[in-house]
């Protein structure tokens, strides 16, 4: 089977065939909450749109690897001049999404803190943000990738907010609508000094036109406020006071969605735009930029993780967690090999695993009435062995430890920073602040398995906890794949470096 | 006609004036209108490039303040809908009152 059969179906449309079959789930969703006042048919409806469209691209994939041909919109007709192209990084960054959004839908409905009155607004607004994330890696101009992230910023706000009842909730949507605002702001204005200077704002001609112009200083202007904006989106130091207030305010599904999935679609507009622009030129000076990129990196992750010792409560222990995580990837802008962008991606995927698992154990432990304070979780293991275990899996990976998934990624992205075809690369004082940090990671990480382990449950809270049966299912699955990950990474690793190869152009 | 950089020093002028309000006003209506104000300054950008532009690439300035005026009304319309909710449930919109998570 290969992807011809869509091609003679859907046409000109194929490229975006997996988009499509999720916004038109989007729009039926709140249909199906008004027939069926039930929260379990909304996701299984929304599971199955998931599934159906992970499975095409999947299929579209396979294709794009055997025969090397990208697929346009339009096709090589000139009818949307080629506005979205399915490319194997945007086939797998789609999986990406895709992943993200199975596990967030999959525990939705039975979550306490979700809304019961409104799901079907929210099952929706859950797979346009997901579209939207899809469409940024499909774009192939900024304008597709401007709209693509304001999708899914404005379904977020109003994914967090959701939870109304809850004044943390709240106060979490003001500063995120408000923040947002700002981050669109710069964004747009830094688009358009690129586009007075460069005069394209087609992502091949990019380069083309900076090697063409060398820097100008609405270049800079433009350059430096469209890092600030897409800074914002991914939460990297000094642009991540948001993060912390809305993981903690919004329900765990939705702070699972975002930590995951927003965060790597601002990380892929990081690679698409800036990596691709820059990478390679020699005509004129980039140093600039690859040390710019370098010290957020190491700032993110220095204060993330240093912050996070500080924390009592483990929702704001894990944005912090992931605005370090967020350093990490970094890492392969500074760096700018094909090689680092292989680890950047490959630890995008393992963090999905990791992090993602760990909030979905901190939303079922809400969901059975345990806290949110780190305090809470003493004497978990005896509560509960399995969530313990499961907690403690996903912990150790986040911090790096063998053999599970976080350490090869962590492996093959800062070896990527240390080793650059056969002689010590520029930035071993970047892959030295990141072990560093890793070891500062390790901390905060142990001081949670400590009270699950060591630590005697508090009076009153020694009895066994029951939660709902489909976290454990998407808990099992995010620990499965962070041991197998770990153990044999190349089935994810390859893809990855195919994709990485193909977004930079090099065969 | 009139030199690029008018426009340009308008835009970035009005472009300072949102941010400071961002930053500076305690009420988070005003900051809503402050980002417009940032918005709408990228928006002059877009147009004066776009008229002192030739060929095809001058048409992607005025597509792309079509899509940013379109994205501006839904951020909006959202953020007034989310600040009506915290006035409901925490009896204030004021920036100094939203301090109930820190660090």
């Amino acid at each position: 089977m290969d992807a011809s059969i869509f091609t003679n179906i859907f046409g000109y449309y194929t490229a975006i065939l997996p988009m499509i079959i999720m916004i038109i789930g989007a729009m039926v969703m709140p249909a199906v909450y008004m027939l069926t006042k039930k929260r379990a048919a909304v996701t299984a409806v929304s599971l199955v749109v998931v599934v159906v469209s992970a499975v095409i691209n999947l299929i579209m994939l396979h294709y794009i690897g055997t025969m090397g041909d990208y697929i346009y919109l339009g096709g090589t007709s000139a009818t949307f001049s080629g506005l979205f192209v399915y490319t194997s990084f945007a086939g797998l960054m789609i999986m990406l999404f895709q992943i993200v959004a199975f596990f967030a839908i999959l525990v939705s409905g039975s979550s306490r803190e979700v809304t019961k009155l409104h799901f079907g607004a929210y099952g929706a607004l859950m797979l346009i943000a997901t579209t939207g994330m899809m469409f940024v890696v499909a774009a192939s101009d900024l304008i597709g990738i401007f709209v693509g992230v304001e999708a899914v910023s404005i379904s977020s706000y109003a994914l967090v907010t959701l939870k109304r009842a809850d004044p943390r909730a709240a106060e979490a949507g003001v500063k995120y609508v408000i923040i947002g605002g700002l981050s669109t702001a710069l964004t747009i204005y830094g688009i358009s000094m690129v586009y007075g200077s460069l005069g394209t704002i087609a992502l091949d001609g990019l380069q083309v036109a900076f090697v063409a112009k060398g820097w100008t200083w609405g270049l800079v202007i433009g350059i430096i406020t469209m890092i600030a904006g897409y800074g914002f989106k991914i939460a990297a130091a000094p642009f991540h006071m948001w993060a912390p207030d809305v993981y903690e305010g919004a329900a765990t599904p939705v702070s699972m969605f975002l930590a995951t999935g927003s965060k790597k679609m601002g990380l892929a507009v990081f690679f698409k735009v800036f990596l691709v622009m820059f990478i390679g030129v020699t005509a004129v000076k980039v140093e600039p930029v690859q040390y710019l990129f370098a010290i957020i990196a190491a700032v993110s992750m220095t204060v993330g993780n240093v912050v996070a010792i500080a924390q009592n409560n483990i929702k704001r222990m894990l944005a912090y967690s992931s605005i370090a995580q967020a350093g990490y990837i970094l890492i392969a802008m500074a760096v700018m090999t094909p090689y680092a962008l292989t680890g950047g991606l490959f630890h995008m995927f393992t963090h999905v695993f990791m992090k993602g698992g760990a909030f979905l154990i901190v939303g079922a432990l809400i969901c059975a009435g345990v806290g949110e304070k780190i305090s809470d979780y003493n004497g978990l293991a005896r509560r509960s062995p399995l969530m313990a275990f499961a907690m403690m899996l996903f912990l150790f990976s986040l911090a790096g430890v063998p053999p599970l998934a976080g350490f090869t990624s962590k492996f093959v992205l800062f070896s990527g920073a240390i080793y650059d075809g056969g002689a010590v690369s520029t930035w071993v004082w970047l892959a030295f602040i990141a072990i560093l940090n890793s070891a500062i990671s390790l901390y905060y990480y142990v001081r949670v398995i400590k009270a699950m382990y060591i630590e005697k449950p508090a009076k009153g809270t020694e009895g066994k906890l029951s939660y709902p049966k489909v976290f454990a299912i998407a808990i099992a699955l995010c620990a499965i794949a962070v041991v197998v990950l770990g153990i044999y990474p190349n089935f994810l690793l390859e893809p990855c470096a195919t994709a990485a190869k193909d977004l930079l152009g090099v065969f | 006609m009139i030199p690029i950089e008018y426009f340009l020093t308008f835009a970035a002028i009005l472009f300072v004036i949102g941010a400071y309000g961002v930053m500076a006003k305690p009420n988070t209506l005003i900051v809503l209108m402050c980002t417009e104000l940032m918005l709408n300054a990228a928006n002059i950008n877009f147009v004066a490039f776009s008229a002192y532009m030739t060929g095809a690439p001058a048409v992607y300035g005025q597509v792309m303040v079509i899509m940013t005026i379109s994205v501006a009304a839904a951020e909006v319309a959202v953020g007034i809908a989310i600040l009506l909710n915290a006035y409901k449930v925490r009896k204030s919109t004021n920036a100094e009152d939203l301090t109930s998570m820190r660090w």
